[in-house]
């Protein structure tokens, strides 16, 4: 294998690591800005997707079915979880809801862990396992599958948030609150349409995903916080949360092909560590002196 | 003004029943989960403060303990007299706080928060990668016990004053350190950053100072910890532990100093009955679920009574009594 083919190989596993990335960022980001909830549930929705889907495969239903009960009934979980916990918190504030989510985040993971227990499990492959063969490199129909779905997704979410009247109004309370309110916005609907909007897409992913990467009870954690690096990096804009997001997949991708795959992880989390940081450095650079 | 020496009359009681405790009960069953009520709420205690007392939305906590239980079992493995393994620890775990807080305390809230719970990730996997030092995933063992002066600690009851005593000289430590100038300080950022600057309070400092002092008391109950157990393991220190830390501070209330205490005392005993009687009926027994049982707990508890435990003695307290140690209770 040239040195060229290894590059692409290991670009090519970024970029598909990169999308999920991408997409769980995404879902960051439309909860975050609507209702100021950094949702650490995030990560197990996706853990939810992959696992139902697997469940109700080993039940006896078909693929498809299999996934969009999984996918419907993850909804049906972030929408009970925005009704019943989140809304209900007495005296709500930033650290209130980011412990709240956490717990409900280990809530989700407890109960699949004993539902299904600690193994591993795999999806089968939507479109065959045949591999192709590109300049050197090797990749899956499933790869190629999880790049289209992020395509899809960016494209269709730009679309609904730029030119239906209901994307537009969700933008305008994400802008101003109080303002959307005042011209007759249902703000708490749009809430539960956030949430919902999370859990379907972490579902999806999850799916998508679990053909290669395969999928577990643990799997929500990691993979939830690299969504939430990406859209912290990319300004919780839905393009700057794709293009960091891809970035950080092929940082990964390299990092586990030349340094060492246990340790891409590491590189990851720290590069929203060091963001963060030099983020509060520009911003104190750019302060208007008085 | 320095802070003088307060024995306030609940915290004595509590001590003496503390003291009594393993004189009345025996066997080593309580007494040993009683250890572990001390260690952990002595971590708690400190997290505590930071949180609700300081509004430091650090959540690395987990980290302190884990470098702190860490470098003791190395050094200890190593050959360390036990003192100076747990003084090198501290040592080491107060240089970490001091070099990673200086930059991560510039930040705020959310951002806080997601940075150290990225801090605590990151050195929870790369204690889990460096084979040779740490044990791997496999954990560290053969850990010597605690001997202080050729003397050697062994079995329950001299741990548990030993723990106890930590415990209770935490709280001792914080209640005085909030009485003092800088725990005024603490109290007046929290409530405004921008007018306690305006008073001319260095607030970077006073988050710094009070940020590795709680960092080495974590690195404290972490050493004593390791000389409990004997064995640790990096999973000891992660996730689960900090949904504990949390389940403990906000079932105590964290608006006062001992809630966090009490949080300790009903987790550790919900956790040996969970333990006890769901043990047989649930197919597997990790910490993962117990983190499910106080996920439900931190739930319940936030929407029905969120002052917690100490919010609901509070209310018990008749008013103007006291009222110097209500700290902060909004």
């Amino acid at each position: 294998m040239s040195l060229f083919s290894q590059i692409l190989q290991y670009a090519i596993s970024g970029l598909t690591g990169g999308s999920i990335y991408a997409v769980l960022g995404i879902c960051w980001s439309v909860v975050y800005l609507i209702t100021k909830v950094l949702n650490f549930t995030t990560g197990e929705f996706v853990m939810l997707g992959g696992m139902l889907t697997w469940g109700f495969h080993g039940a006896g239903l078909g693929l498809l079915p299999a996934s969009l009960l999984a996918v419907a009934a993850t909804i049906a979980i972030a929408v009970v979880m925005e009704r019943t916990a989140i809304r209900s918190v007495r005296q709500p504030s930033e650290m209130v809801y980011m412990m709240l989510t956490i717990a409900l985040a280990s809530i989700l993971k407890g109960i699949i862990l004993l539902k299904w227990g600690s193994e591993t499990r795999k999806i089968e492959p939507m479109f065959g396992n045949a591999p192709i063969q590109v300049l050197g490199a090797t990749l899956t129909p499933q790869v190629i599958v999880v790049i289209t779905f992020l395509i899809i997704v960016t494209a269709g979410l730009s679309w609904f948030l730029n030119v239906t009247l209901f994307g537009k109004a969700l933008r305008a309370s994400a802008v101003n609150p109080t303002g959307a309110k005042l011209m007759g916005i249902d703000i708490s609907r749009f809430r539960l349409f956030c949430f919902g909007l999370a859990g379907g897409l972490g579902a999806l992913t999850g799916i998508v995903t679990a053909p290669i990467t395969f999928t577990g009870y643990e799997i929500g954690l990691l993979n939830g916080l690299k969504g939430l690096v990406a859209a912290i990096v990319g300004g919780w804009t839905i393009i700057g949360t794709v293009l960091a997001a891809l970035a950080l997949g092929l940082l990964e991708g390299f990092c586990a092909g030349f340094i060492s795959a246990s340790l891409k992880d590491v590189f990851s989390l720290l590069v929203m560590v060091i963001f963060l940081v030099l983020s509060t450095y520009r911003l104190g650079f750019r302060r208007k002196v008085p | 003004m320095k802070p003088v020496a307060q024995f306030p009359l609940p915290f004595m009681v509590f001590a003496l029943v503390v003291f009594l405790l393993p004189l009345v009960v025996s066997g080593s069953y309580v007494v040993g989960v009683m250890c572990f009520v001390a260690l952990y709420g002595a971590l708690a205690l400190g997290k505590g403060v930071l949180l609700e007392q300081a509004g430091i939305f650090s959540l690395a906590h987990p980290t302190w303990f884990g470098l702190g239980a860490y470098v003791t079992g190395i050094a200890a493995v190593k050959g360390l007299p036990p003192l100076m393994a747990i003084l090198l620890a501290a040592g080491f775990v107060a240089l970490m706080a001091f070099a990673l807080g200086a930059p991560l305390l510039r930040l705020k809230g959310y951002y806080l928060a997601c940075a150290t719970f990225s801090l605590m990730l990151i050195i929870e996997i790369v204690i889990a990668n460096l084979g040779s030092l740490t044990g791997g995933h496999d954990g560290l063992m053969g850990i010597p016990p605690l001997s202080i002066g050729g003397l050697a600690l062994e079995g329950d009851r001299p741990f548990y004053f030993l723990s106890w005593g930590l415990c209770l000289g935490t709280y001792w430590f914080l209640n005085n350190l909030m009485q003092s100038r800088m725990g005024r300080a603490i109290l007046s950022f929290n409530d405004s950053e921008t007018a306690s600057r305006c008073l001319g309070i260095n607030v970077a400092a006073y988050k710094l100072r009070l940020f590795i002092i709680t960092a080495i008391l974590a690195s404290l109950a972490g050493s004593l910890f390791c000389f409990w157990i004997r064995y640790i393991m990096p999973a000891l220190f992660g996730f689960p532990l900090l949904v504990e830390l949390i389940t403990m501070i906000i079932i105590g209330g964290g608006k006062t100093l001992y809630g966090p205490l009490l949080g300790s005392l009903v987790v550790m005993w919900l956790r040996e009955g969970i333990h006890t009687y769901l043990g047989k009926v649930l197919p597997v027994m990790t910490a993962e679920v117990d983190a499910l049982f106080f996920g439900i707990i931190i739930v319940v508890i936030l929407i029905l009574m969120p002052g917690g435990l100490a919010g609901w003695l509070e209310r018990l307290r008749p008013a103007g009594r006291g009222a110097r140690a209500r700290t902060n209770l909004s």
